[in-house]
């Protein structure tokens, strides 16, 4: 499976140079006076409209998740992998109450991350670098998820993969992270936000070629389903049961949902979810998109269902037994087997595509928290927007090198674990950030020991779960009372309980609340309409944008 | 520089928003309402096809939701002044 598939290989290419070049462009697209300036290079400026911020939305939350580790999942256990489906389905109602109150506080106060939200809101400088170093700590490996999916294209198209010696297999990869490294560094999110439109159609066009052609090549959906349900039933060797089910059974059904809710709860409170929520130019851009992103479901559930198309595919079959049962080798295989080479090409440019773009938005959603919530707040509390987005910058680098040891320490049969143990971490910062839009009854303290035992007790837990042929860090669900659940919501459970009762306790013995600097107003805030001319008051550095002559945004 | 928004969404379209928001997450959370393979549309058994379904109707119930939710834009107050501190943020169009 190792030749090299020349056409194929250059498409990719081209595809990757043409995005290199809008990587660069993209410094230049929607100009701001002062470029060197947080709400600039980390967000974009705060300008992107409801069409804009669909692309960019789209293109940062579904990422090498979607198109590699989620139909992995399906191949190798079916229906269980579907949780995934569920999840993006819920998420899109969660997004919806929640996230424009974030943006309006975000947009009123100036904060450019939840962490500086969380420390603004309670009062508590501590609570908003837990809130940080959490975020920045369950990023990576996001980061490296993404890796992942762009080192199984790259395997099946021949390249690296064959040599032993790890730099030599890495270095397209590396390669790859190093040029979108420098883009990003360089333009910021203005970066992935114009890839994405790229990425988006790309994706788009593989998923509904490949709905409507691969069916009718290995003898449509009943057959399809037939060969799924077939190798699903059948036993493992490994563990003396069947594979999976085509239908979650009864005993599945707590972890599938837990999962779902845990993984829709969590992506929220991701850093890089906020950062495309915070760019967005108007409360409502934020509503509509919720109503429009769902789009994207869709084409997760449909690439879900590449991997019961792969299974009925005999060449995938053997492709991912020559690669040590690497089941995130079945949707490129999948593509290169059922097209012809040039199409093949653009299918594995899209993936390739699609996971660098939410890899440079978490690198750059990672740097906005270190700098605000970490750097100013500890180190530098007068640095100026100058020094912050420098700062931001080496941080984004930083990041990637950071995922890069994520990604070549732990198991990669399957990646998709890398999200759930991010999802674990992050969904502790929860209660401080999405309960704190609502409400401040929570005790600051009790939230940082609620934080406390949610990451301790999750950590253990993930730590000792045994899985994929490694003894720790080798699942993301646990047995508790006798379901089998995912450990971020019985983490975030532990998290609650312990800030509800030590708020109690804390209030008691008259512990001194912190200083909300939010009010009330700010929660529905929403952007001036008109053009106004008001130039920023002190501490601002931003004069006013000239208006642009073609009268985009 | 902000504006607020004019809080007058009523109780009764709060809670309509609610039901319509929650139907669609229940209906995703809700695993047993689904994990069967009959009745199959085609080949596709139920657990799939559902699933699929489930997508759009979550779209237009939050679309729906978004148009109950428009607020008129209203031009109230400016920023307080002792705010304006942390306000690096200038003008937005």
């Amino acid at each position: 499976m190792n030749h090299l598939d020349g056409v194929a290989l250059t498409v990719v290419v081209v595809s990757f140079l043409i995005v290199t070049c809008i990587g660069f462009a993209a410094a230049r697209w929607r100009p701001a006076e002062d470029p060197m300036h947080l709400n600039e290079w980390g967000l974009g400026g705060r300008g992107f409209g409801t069409f804009v911020s669909w692309f960019l939305l789209g293109g940062d939350i579904y990422t090498a998740y979607t198109f590699i580790a989620v139909p992995a999942l399906v191949y190798a256990v079916g229906a269980a992998g579907f949780y995934a489906l569920s999840y993006t389905i819920m998420v899109w109602p969660i997004v919806f109450v929640f996230a424009p109150r974030l943006w309006s506080v975000a947009r009123a106060r100036g904060y450019v991350s939840p962490g500086e939200f969380v420390r603004g809101r309670h009062g508590s400088q501590g609570l908003g670098l837990a809130v940080a170093a959490t975020g920045i700590l369950a990023t990576m490996p996001y980061i490296a998820l993404q890796l992942v999916g762009i080192e199984s294209v790259l395997t099946v198209l021949g390249v690296g993969g064959s040599s032993g010696n790890v730099f030599v297999r890495d270095l397209p990869l590396i390669l790859a992270f190093a040029v979108v490294s420098a883009y990003t560094y360089l333009a910021g999110l203005r970066a992935p936000a114009l890839i994405a439109f790229v990425k988006d159609s790309l994706i788009y066009v593989t998923v509904i070629v490949a709905i409507l052609v691969i069916p009718a090549r290995i003898g449509g959906w009943g057959h399809i389903f037939g060969v799924a349900s077939a190798h699903l039933s059948s036993v493992n060797p490994a563990t003396g049961k069947p594979y999976g089910n085509l239908v979650v059974l009864p005993a599945g059904q707590w972890a599938y949902a837990t999962l779902a809710l845990g993984s829709a709860l969590a992506l929220f409170v991701y850093p890089h979810a906020a950062t495309g929520v915070l760019a967005a130019k108007r409360r409502d851009v934020i509503r509509r998109n919720a109503a429009m992103l769902p789009a994207y479901t869709l084409v997760l559930g449909l690439i879900a269902l590449f991997g019961y198309m792969a299974r009925a595919v005999p060449a995938v079959n053997e492709g991912v037994k020559a690669g040590h049962g690497n089941a995130q080798l079945s949707v490129p295989l999948l593509f290169s087997s059922m097209f012809p080479s040039w199409f093949a090409g653009v299918a594995d440019a899209a993936i390739i595509i699609g996971a660098l773009v939410p890899a440079a938005v978490m690198s750059i959603a990672a740097a906005n928290l270190f700098t605000r919530t970490i750097y100013k707040e500890l180190f530098r509390p007068y640095a100026s927007p100058a020094e912050e987005t420098r700062v931001a910058r080496l941080a984004s680098l930083l990041m990637k090198v950071g995922a890069l040891g994520f990604a070549l320490e732990l198991n990669k049969t399957f990646s998709i674990n890398l999200q759930l143990l991010g999802g674990i971490w992050i969904l502790q910062t929860f209660p401080a950030v999405v309960i704190g839009l609502y409400t401040r009854w929570f005790h600051r303290a009790a939230l940082i020991l609620g934080w406390a035992a949610g990451m301790a007790y999750g950590t253990v837990e993930a730590y000792q779960t045994s899985g994929g042929g490694q003894a720790h860090f080798g699942g993301s669900a646990a047995p508790v009372f006798g379901h089998t659940t995912y450990i971020a919501i019985t983490a975030l459970i532990v998290n609650l309980a312990v800030s509800a009762v030590m708020t109690v306790v804390f209030r008691r013995f008259g512990l001194q609340d912190g200083y909300d600097e939010t009010r009330r107003a700010d929660y529905t805030a929403d952007a001036e309409p008109a053009p106004a001319a008001v130039a920023p008051a002190a501490g601002g550095t931003r004069t006013p944008r000239t208006p642009d002559p073609l009268g985009r945004r | 520089m902000v504006r607020h928004a004019r809080s007058a969404t009523s109780p009764v379209v709060k809670a309509a928003v609610a039901v319509l928001l929650g139907v669609a997450i229940i209906g995703a959370l809700w695993v047993p309402i689904y994990a069967h393979t009959e009745p199959k549309l085609g080949a596709f058994p139920f657990f799939y096809w559902y699933q699929l379904i489930l997508v759009p109707v979550t779209a237009i119930l939050c679309w729906i939701s978004y148009l109950l939710l428009r607020t008129k834009p209203a031009r109230q107050h400016r920023r307080a002044p002792q705010a304006a501190g942390r306000d690096r943020e200038g003008m937005w169009r």
